[in-house]
Formats: C-alpha cells, sequence, structure tokens
C-alpha cells in the first residue's frame, strides 16, 4: 500500500512534468508571435509587454516545476522509504516464521543422522517451510521402518545361524564319533583306510570349527556374545595355550617360545575366551608359516594394561590384505590356504571377543620377514576401581 | 560296573553313545525320551536304578531337562550330565536348580566324557 503512494507520486510527477512543458512551449509560442509583431512595427509596446509576460510566465512556469518536483520528490522518496520498510518488517516477520522450523529441521537432521530414527518436526510456519517439514518427516518415517526391516532380517538370520548350527550338530556328531570309533581299530584297517579316515576326521573337526565360529560370529552381531571376566593371571593361560600348540609346531619343526615377563598383575578377563583368542593367533602363526619358522608369544604390561603378542618370522601379509585381516571371511594369500584348514573366521571373532574385553587387537606385518599380533587386555586392578566408583 | 541310563532321540547317536560306553565297560541302558527315561527310573527295581543320567537336553514328547526335573521333585538324586547341541548350555540356575553334574556339547569329546563320568560313578 506505501507501496502504492511511491508510484502515485511517481505517475503524479510525470504528469506535471509534462503539463510544464507544454506550458513553456505555448509560452515561446505567444513570445515568438509578439516579436513577429514588434518585427512588423504593429504595436510595439504592446508586443515588447507581451514578451516580457511570456518572460515572466516562464520564469515562474520553471518554479513552479522545481517546487513541485521537489515535493514530488518527497512523496515518492517517503512513499519508497515506507514501503522499504513496510518490505522489511514483511521480511523479518517471513524469515521469523521461516527461522524455527527450518532451526528445527537442521537440529531434527542431526539427531536422525546420529542415528534417531524417532527424530520428527512440528510441521508449521509458511506453505514452504509445512511442506519441508512434511518430506522429512515421511523421510524420517520411511529410513525408520527400513532399519525396523533390516533389524527383523538380522534377527531372522541370526537365528538361522543359530538353528542351522544346532541341526547340523547332530549328524555331524554321529559322523565324527563313528569315524573316532573306527579309528580305535586302527591297527585292523590297512594304511590306506587309516590315511582316509584321519582325512574323514580332520575334515569333521573342521567342520565343527566353522560351525563354532559362524555360531560365535551371530552371537556376536546378535549383541549376544558374552563373556564371564574373573581374575586370570597371565603366565598360566599362555603356558597352557603353548602347551596345546607344542605338538603341531614341533610337527612342523617350528620354534615355539614363550616370553612373558615377571609380576604382571592378574588380568581381567574370561580365560576360556582369551584362550580361544590366543590359540587362534598362535594357530594362524603356525598355520601360515612354514617350516622351521620360529613363533614367540611375548606378555608385558604397558601402562594399565597387559600386552600379549604373537610374533613369528614368516612370509608376513602384504599391506593390502593387512588392512582386511580382521574381516570375516578373510584369508591370507590363496596359494596358502590350500593347505592351511583356518575358516577365515577366526581373527574376526578374536577381534569380537577382545573388544568385548575392553581391549585392542591389531597387526602389524612386513612381507618377507614376519607378522605381529597384539592384543591389550585389561588388568584386574584397573577395571576394578571403575566398577566401585 | 556302573550302570548308564542314556537318553536322545537320535538312534544313531544313542548307538554311538551305548557302544563307547560299553567299550568302556559300562552297562548301558537307553531311552529315546524323557518319558522312557521316567518309565525306566519306575520300573527299576531297587538297587538296581542307575548310577548315572546321560540325558540329551532337547527330545520330543518330554526334554532331558524336563525329566530331570521331574525326577528331582521325585526325590531321585542320581548325578546326571545333560547333553546339549549349544556350545554354552551351562546355564548356571537350571545346574543348580536341577543338580545337574555337568553339561557335554555336541559333538562330543569322548576323553572328556568319560573322564567326567569315572568322576561321578566312582
Amino acid at each position: 500500500m506505501l507501496t502504492g503512494l511511491a508510484v502515485i507520486g511517481v505517475g503524479r510527477f510525470l504528469q506535471q512534468r509534462q503539463d510544464f512543458e507544454n506550458a513553456t512551449a505555448r509560452s515561446y509560442q505567444l513570445e515568438i508571435q509578439a516579436r513577429n509583431r514588434l518585427a512588423r512595427g504593429a504595436h510595439p509596446e504592446a508586443a515588447r509587454a507581451a514578451i516580457l509576460t511570456q518572460q515572466h510566465k516562464r520564469q515562474k512556469l520553471r518554479d513552479d516545476i522545481s517546487g513541485q518536483t521537489r515535493d514530488t520528490a518527497l512523496l515518492v522518496g517517503a512513499g519508497l522509504i515506507a514501503g522499504l520498510t513496510g518490505a522489511a518488517l514483511l521480511f523479518s516477520g517471513l524469515i521469523a516464521s521461516m527461522r524455527r522450523p527450518l532451526e528445527e529441521l537442521v537440529e531434527a537432521s542431526g539427531r536422525l543422522a546420529g542415528g534417531d530414527l524417532e527424530a520428527r518436526v512440528q510441521v508449521g510456519g509458511l506453505a514452504e517451510t509445512a511442506a519441508l517439514g512434511t518430506a522429512f518427516n515421511e523421510m524420517a518415517a520411511e529410513l525408520q521402518r527400513r532399519a525396523g526391516e533390516r533389524d527383523q532380517l538380522e534377527t531372522m538370520k541370526d537365528e538361522f545361524v543359530v538353528t542351522a548350527s544346532h541341526e547340523l550338530r547332530s549328524p555331524l556328531t554321529s559322523v565324527q564319533g563313528f569315524a573316532e570309533l573306527l579309528m580305535l581299530e586302527r591297527d585292523k584297517l590297512t594304511p590306506r583306510q587309516a590315511d582316509t579316515l584321519e582325512i574323514i576326521l580332520d575334515n569333521t573337526r573342521h567342520l565343527v570349527r566353522l560351525l563354532n565360529d559362524l555360531l560365535d560370529l551371530a552371537r556376536s552381531d546378535a549383541g549376544r556374545l558374552t563373556i564371564k571376566p574373573v581374575p586370570t593371571e597371565v603366565a598360566p593361560l599362555v603356558a597352557e595355550v603353548v602347551r596345546t600348540m607344542r605338538g603341531q609346531t614341533e610337527a612342523a619343526e617350528q620354534v615355539l617360545v614363550e616370553d612373558v615377563a615377571g609380576g604382571l598383575p592378574p588380568l581381567r578377563v574370561d580365560p576360556d575366551r582369551i584362550r580361544q583368542v590366543l590359540l587362534n593367533l598362535l594357530t594362524n602363526a603356525h598355520e601360515y608359516c612354514p617350516e622351521r619358522a620360529s613363533i614367540r608369544v611375548s606378555a608385558q604390561q604397558i601402562g594399565a594394561e597387559v600386552e600379549v603378542s604373537v610374533k613369528d618370522d614368516g612370509p608376513g601379509i602384504p599391506a593390502g590384505q593387512l588392512e582386511h585381516i580382521f574381516e570375516r571371511f578373510t584369508r591370507g594369500d590363496a596359494g596358502l590356504t590350500q593347505r592351511v584348514g583356518g575358516t577365515g573366521l577366526g581373527l574376526a571373532i578374536s577381534k569380537s571377543l577382545v573388544e568385548l574385553h575392553g581391549g585392542t587387537i591389531g597387526a602389524e606385518s612386513v612381507p618377507g620377514e614376519g607378522s605381529t599380533f597384539r592384543i591389550t587386555l585389561p588388568t584386574e586392578a584397573a577395571v576394578v576401581p571403575a566398577e566401585a566408583t | 560296573m556302573a550302570k548308564v541310563l542314556v537318553a536322545d532321540d537320535s538312534e544313531t547317536i544313542l548307538l554311538l553313545l551305548q557302544t563307547r560306553l560299553e567299550m568302556e565297560g559300562y552297562e548301558v541302558e537307553t531311552a529315546n525320551d524323557g518319558q522312557e527315561v521316567m518309565d525306566a527310573m519306575h520300573a527299576a527295581a531297587e538297587g538296581a536304578t542307575p548310577d548315572l543320567l546321560l540325558l540329551d537336553a532337547m527330545m520330543p514328547r518330554k526334554s532331558g531337562i524336563e525329566a530331570l526335573r521331574e525326577l528331582r521333585a521325585e526325590g531321585v538324586e542320581t548325578p546326571a550330565l545333560i547333553v546339549s547341541a549349544h556350545q554354552d548350555a551351562g546355564d548356571a540356575d537350571s545346574a543348580t536348580e536341577l543338580e545337574v553334574s555337568g553339561y557335554v556339547t555336541k559333538p562330543i569329546d569322548f576323553d572328556q566324557l568319560f573322564s567326567s563320568i569315572k568322576q561321578l560313578t566312582s
């Protein structure tokens, strides 16, 4: 409306200007006629008076028009200022009514990105922000629905693995059990039959290992992999694992060295699970290293934790493989896996187990020189005060 | 020699357990489910009851766990080992409540099983 005033002002200014020019032109015309009469010598006094009158008239017209222009300009200016102020006021109102919903959108997006699938905005404000809000809410609802479906699928997958592993166990028990039964009468078998039986048993054990690993992973995925941490001495645990591996490493003429620092504080771990992790690391070292390689298991205190490492001087792991080594079904060089009996799940499970204890696991390797796997485990002393507070 | 009552719904596993136990010198009685375990326990004459129960945790009709619960309610104190396909069937609550002497995981580690049985029946 105020802007309208400015438009009217500009219109009036143009009209005044037109009137001024018309009047000025008419005045010049009258002066010229008077000058012609003067030149002809007809009524010279009257002609001179007419010329002066027209000159005065034009002077007055000029004074008038500048006054009018100033007024109109003032009017136009006032109109414009008023209009701009109004527009600004209107705009700040507009911005204010947009800002709330937009701030809410930004905040809800942040929550959604952070994993809060319940994040929604209140739909309101201008039509545009309301539409944006509705679109956001629809998107969030869709994300939530898909996440729900995905969770459901994950649960079904985990249940399937648990059931399958359970169902496979009975026939496997029979196969392994009867093969072992036959093995008890090995002296009655021909060497070839005994070898065949040996292969059946090896593969049965491999299947069992695979089933156990798959079950562990399914449990880990479902957050049902549980540990029962108790005070555990490092040295006997390492000694036990080394003892278990000794037969296999000696058969391959590998040197297995145990190097546990004295006076280590007791660990706060589930001994069965850490034994499983250490056995996995040692089995890997044994299986991936050639004959006569040396494998060293060390344990030392680092700060409030104990680090247990398994170092070998085997073929090492190329950098490209090293970064994926803790992922499931990742195994070393395919040429080697021909004779390596792993499932490709051991390190993934070891990682889950160590992390469940609040520890870390890592690997470093120089191809051609060997690999070192390190795990850090919490000590009893480091955990207990934390629990007490 | 000690007498073991073995229950499993799989005929082959029952045959495996029976063969291995008999080779170790045990007297073996078999049952196909928990109900047969109950029947066998009720039918056994005084002094001829089994020295050990080796029960599969999951069986149709009546599971090993259910049978053991009923037997304990009847005051039967025979030591029992529970065989399970689960890796960690060792549920602490039922172990205490049902006085389970141990859990055996499939596939069965017979060396370990025999050492447990030896301990429980001596």
